[in-house]
């Protein structure tokens, strides 16, 4: 019995442990960035290899995800919307909740699972390949050179991706509104520019410069501190895209208290 | 950008002083003490596992140790700014174990990159030595290829190019002939033989292929467990009856 409780407390300890590294970790990596970035020195053929890898390479997938997203909202609203004949509400209904919530959320954590967890594997598997020490041995700072670069293009990209995946949510519940529940698209359109205002669409897009933030700190974070090849980049991969969830979510409870 | 030397008369250029490390609690190198003079080259000998990687990273400030300090050119590697560990590290090449070629880069980049890096070369200068050092390790034309095109051998080579290229005065090499065949192996030595007569370059080897070290090294160093067991010139390696250090050099086993 006393062996059981002794090994519970050590594996708790030991979880305890991992934990505290991880999220400590996560601060000294920011701390690292800002500091590389003082003063302001970017590796511009770097900066836009990232920008394109992070950016044009994930337009696709959001704008297919977006439109299903406002397609499907618009379909679980029609129920009430043709239940009470509030078609007028259609469009503030698809747009309220896209542009304040699921947009960012949606494109947040698919941003974490495609470019956050290939950004872990990436700068993982050059730690356990010795190219982060070889850049070191070449008088390479490789925060300067590797995260910084992946820092700013994740911020920037999934900023911009949150505004196409907005705007392409909106055109795709206006489609549905029109073929699927007959409502004209005009009055979908009026419906969405009346009710809703400038400070839902801007409180989405500060969720997604936040989230931007935390997906790059902490996938660079998993990254650059791989330990024991191939099994010990998996690992990180993983616990990249659970610690991005989780700030995802813990960031969007916060802002969404602080801007309400 | 290049760190000026602090290296007084008679001073080792790499001077390694009581490291010890630690992995888990468990020390993995213990209290080393190595002398490397300037123009000489140290061959690093031991079993696998023994530190001989690690010890070439500390001394390289890729890794710090936990106890003890080390010297390169004059300078305390521990008491420099990063600032000033990177000025020193242009005055350093290094060949890795396992190649640490850029995966994002073509072998022509890879090559290209310290002297990129370095800054003050024109564009055709730059290819033209590229081009250079791979015909000198027998590679002509695969610039274009990417690292996850080539075999152990190839990259092996490449990364030897990469380590060369700026010709530094310092150079490390962990294993720079690991997965060649005899003749590239004789190649690469020779090689390593001539950046010594040329230049006087300050170098430390790491191998098992203890025939060829002995063509190019003035000293030796050999490692076990973590500690340091022999180090002194060939004469010294030659006569040590350390049974360990005698079967390295003469490759011959208890069976």
């Amino acid at each position: 019995m006393i062996k059981a409780v002794n090994r519970g407390l050590e594996l708790f300890g030991a979880w305890f442990m991992s934990m505290a590294f991880d999220v400590g970790g996560i601060f000294v990596m920011f701390a690292r960035i800002v500091r590389a970035m003082l003063p302001p020195k970017l590796d511009g053929p770097e900066t836009w290899t990232n920008l394109y890898r992070v950016g044009v390479k994930s337009f696709p997938i959001v704008v297919v995800t977006a439109m299903f997203t406002g397609a499907i909202m618009v379909i679980q609203a029609g129920l009430y919307i043709e239940q009470y004949g509030a078609y007028g509400l259609l469009g503030w209904g698809a747009g309220f909740s896209v542009f304040r919530e699921v947009g960012p959320i949606m494109i947040g954590l698919m941003f974490s699972g495609r470019v956050g967890a290939n950004n872990t594997a990436e700068l993982g598997t050059m730690m356990v390949t010795e190219q982060i020490d070889a850049l070191r041995a070449l008088a390479i700072n490789p925060v300067n050179y590797l995260v910084v670069p992946r820092f700013i293009a994740m911020i920037l990209m999934l900023f911009l991706l949150v505004i196409i995946g907005d705007l392409t949510a909106v055109i795709g519940g206006a489609i549905t509104s029109q073929y699927l529940l007959g409502v004209d698209m005009e009055l979908f359109y009026w419906s969405l520019v009346t009710y809703v205002t400038l400070v839902d669409f801007s409180s989405g897009l500060i969720k997604a410069l936040a989230f931007g933030f935390a997906i790059a700190v902490i996938s660079c974070h998993f990254g650059m501190t791989v330990r024991g090849g191939a099994v010990g980049v998996g690992r990180a991969v993983n616990n990249s895209v659970v610690a991005s969830a989780i700030a995802i979510f813990v960031l969007d409870y916060f802002l969404t208290y602080l801007m309400k | 950008m290049v760190l000026e030397s602090k290296l007084r008369p008679g001073e080792a250029m790499i001077r390694v002083e009581g490291v010890t490390k630690f992995y888990f609690g468990e020390p993995v190198l213990r209290d080393i003490n190595l002398e490397v003079p300037a123009g000489s080259n140290l061959g690093l000998i031991g079993p696998g596992g023994s530190g001989k990687s690690l010890l070439l990273k500390i001394v390289a400030g890729l890794v710090e140790p936990d106890r003890g300090r080390v010297f390169v050119d004059g300078h305390d590697i521990q008491a420099l700014s990063i600032t000033d560990l990177a000025a020193l590290r242009f005055k350093i090449g290094m060949l890795f174990q396992n190649y640490a070629l850029f995966d994002f880069m073509n072998v022509s980049e890879n090559i290209a990159f310290p002297l990129r890096q370095a800054g003050g070369f024109e564009e055709d200068a730059i290819q033209k030595r590229v081009k250079e050092q791979l015909e000198l390790v027998g590679l002509p034309g695969i610039g274009h290829q990417y690292a996850n095109e080539l075999s152990g051998g190839m990259k092996k080579r490449v990364s030897f190019c990469r380590a060369v290229i700026t010709e530094p005065p310092i150079l490390f090499y962990d294993d720079p002939t690991a997965g060649l065949d005899p003749v590239t192996s004789s190649k690469i030595f020779i090689h390593l033989r001539r950046m010594q007569q040329r230049g006087g370059t300050t170098a430390i080897t790491i191998t098992h292929d203890i025939e060829g070290l002995k063509d190019i090294c003035d000293a030796f160093a050999m490692m076990e467990r973590g500690r340091l067991i022999f180090h002194g010139s060939r004469d010294a390696i030659e006569d040590c009856e350390i049974k360990l250090v005698r079967q390295f050099w003469e490759g011959v086993s208890d069976d």
